[in-house]
């Protein structure tokens, strides 16, 4: 299994805080890598640091053997790193079909001149995207909701759009920056089999979530961390069991307790 | 989120009835709105013809040219950033345009393209910067950039002939020195403005736009280069204010400080507000309504501007999008009469 993102020795320094310090991890091709820990643990700074919308105080982020640290987003959506979001995960006032559309710039987008004189070039750039975001809303079961508008729709809707928009940059890593927040049990598996899904597509996905529950179930490999510093990493079923993991999570009385 | 809708959320399995009330607005009013535009052209082109005032006329002229800086203004507001610094690039296209045919004694033609493009440079060398800024931050330092513009304008008397101005500007060509022929160039560049800004808005560039206004990050993880963007369009916009400002100083045959200032700015602003921000139709209704109202309200001088901020301030509390919203509105009225 190559590797396709590696990232060595990630710092990022807030004031006196080290809100991720020394990081190291790699995600092979068309793994799903999950990245867990605690709240505050430093789960999204990770994100944003790998994503390039946060530069990193120190480290190396290394992605298809090309030097990418603190890359700015669009560049490295064109390379085919892309990422979600926690919150704002949509563009709320406008159709799951447009909001794909849109996620499908690179695509579409023919160039200033040629987009203004609709050329026979900007026409077929058109035409691929329209049939991308077809193929994707009806691979992920949205085309009966093509034409709703994306803020109306149940938050569980709303996320599976946010993975939507990603895929519809053809990345071949995707980012989910907590793709189950705020969804009920029934909504979190389904998103984890759509990410399980999306695998098949040949991505490879490194998700980042504090739910044991679904990491555990979706995950090859994860990666605790804890205080910005990493805590354990191999198969979810041994590292859970690891008495620090418990620790951080549980505390040490209970981790004690479990030990005896 | 309640328990109950979330327990009916299964993807794929809930029509597109039920939980979802708002629909996407039908591309059905086509029709309408082509004939509202062929309409108000038409009523634009014969305006001269239907009377004998030439205060009507120039009030028509005025019209025309200040929906060439309202829209312009219009396609950076639609980037996400309302810029107060319209009016001192519409001040760098008129001085760089007035004196290039003065000094220079250059074609009109080719002087218009100069003060396009020395408004176009500047907006080059300082987009980059402000345009990282966002909302209140990016209006105060356009705000403090306007006012700077403008002191230039005051301060280098040897060029700009200070406070005072320069007098005497000719007509772009001797054909336009006849009223009714300059509101014809007038409404023809007007017409050309909103053209190519319609066909910017509705273009990808629009789409591109729409995504960065709406949410720059998530614009930005589908690869649009958010800032590049946003720097072309100041760029252009700014260029077209410039062609504002010159054919503006053309057509009074004067150009002097005052004319770019902050409320200048504002008014431009005002514009967009009044009119509606979300469509290139609102500047365009916003530049027949601000520049006839204060003509309008010319009886009540002290009262003017008091006047004025009341009649602003309804419409923004009673209608935030704007005097379209209105139409909106009235049409959602009739539906549901009907239904």
């Amino acid at each position: 299994m190559s590797t396709l993102l590696q990232v060595e020795g990630l710092t990022r320094v807030y004031g006196g805080l080290r809100a991720v310090g020394d990081l190291s991890f790699s995600v092979g091709q068309n793994e799903i890598l999950g990245l867990i820990g605690p709240n505050g643990a430093g789960k999204t700074t990770v994100v944003n640091l790998v994503s390039g919308v946060v530069k990193p105080s120190a480290g190396r982020v290394a992605f298809k053997n090309e030097d990418v640290t603190g890359m700015a987003p669009h560049l490295l959506a064109r390379r085919g790193l892309v990422r979600t979001f926690q919150a704002t995960v949509v563009y709320g006032d406008r159709t799951v079909r447009e909001n794909a559309m849109r996620g499908a710039y690179l695509t579409l987008y023919p160039g200033f001149v040629a987009t203004l004189f609709d050329t026979p070039a900007a026409k077929r750039k058109r035409e691929a995207a329209e049939a991308l975001v077809s193929e994707l809303l009806d691979w992920l079961e949205l085309t009966s909701v093509a034409d709703t508008i994306a803020g109306s729709m149940p938050y569980g809707y709303q996320k599976t759009l946010g993975i939507v928009i990603a895929l519809a940059a053809r990345p071949s890593l995707i980012l989910l920056d907590e793709p189950v927040a705020g969804l009920s049990a029934h909504e979190t598996d389904q998103v984890r089999d759509t990410i399980k899904r999306v695998r098949e597509r040949g991505i490879t996905v490194v998700v980042i979530d504090h739910n044991m529950r679904f990491i555990s179930g979706l995950c090859d490999r994860v990666v605790v961390i804890a205080h910005g510093q990493e805590l354990a990493q191999g198969a979810p079923r041994d590292v859970l069991r690891d008495p620090k993991v418990i620790e951080a999570y549980l505390g040490k009385s209970y981790a004690a307790a479990r030990a005896e | 989120m309640t328990d109950t809708t979330s327990e009916t959320v299964r993807v794929g399995e809930l029509g597109p009835t039920g939980a979802f009330e708002r629909k996407a607005q039908d591309a059905g009013n086509h029709r309408v709105r082509n004939l509202l535009i062929l309409a108000f052209v038409a009523f634009a082109a014969l305006w001269p013809l239907v009377h004998e005032n030439t205060f009507l006329l120039t009030m028509g002229t005025l019209v025309a040219l200040s929906v060439i800086g309202a829209t312009s203004l219009h396609l950076i507001i639609r980037t996400g950033h309302i810029s107060f610094a319209h009016a001192g690039f519409m001040g760098v296209g008129a001085y760089v345009c007035v004196l290039l045919v003065m000094k220079l004694q250059l074609p009109f033609a080719v002087s218009l393209a100069g003060g396009a493009a020395a408004a176009a440079a500047l907006a080059l060398l300082i987009g980059p910067v402000v345009l990282r800024l966002t909302g209140k931050y990016f209006v105060l330092v356009t705000f403090l950039l306007g006012e700077i513009i403008r002191m230039v304008f005051v301060e280098w008397t040897s060029m700009t002939g200070g406070s005072n101005g320069i007098f005497g500007i000719p007509a772009p060509y001797p054909a336009l020195a006849e009223p009714h022929a300059f509101y014809y160039f007038a409404l023809a560049a007007a017409l050309l403005c909103v053209g190519f800004c319609a066909r910017i808005l509705t273009s990808e560039v629009g789409r591109a736009m729409d995504s960065v206004r709406e949410s720059e990050r998530v614009a930005q993880c589908s690869g649009i280069p958010a800032l590049q963007l946003k720097v072309t369009i100041f760029v252009i916009a700014c260029a077209l204010a410039g062609v504002h400002g010159a054919l503006l100083a053309h057509f009074l045959h004067y150009v002097d400080p005052s004319s770019f200032g902050m409320v200048d700015s504002l008014n431009l602003v005002v514009m967009n507000v009044i009119g509606g921000m979300n469509h290139l139709i609102g500047p365009i209704i916003g530049s027949v309504f601000l520049t006839i109202l204060p003509e309008l309200l010319r009886g009540y001088v002290e009262l003017q501007r008091v006047i004025f901020g009341i009649i602003l301030i309804v419409v923004m509390a009673a209608l935030p999008g704007g005097i379209l919203e209105l139409t909106a509105r009235v049409r959602r009225l009739l539906a549901s009469r009907r239904s």
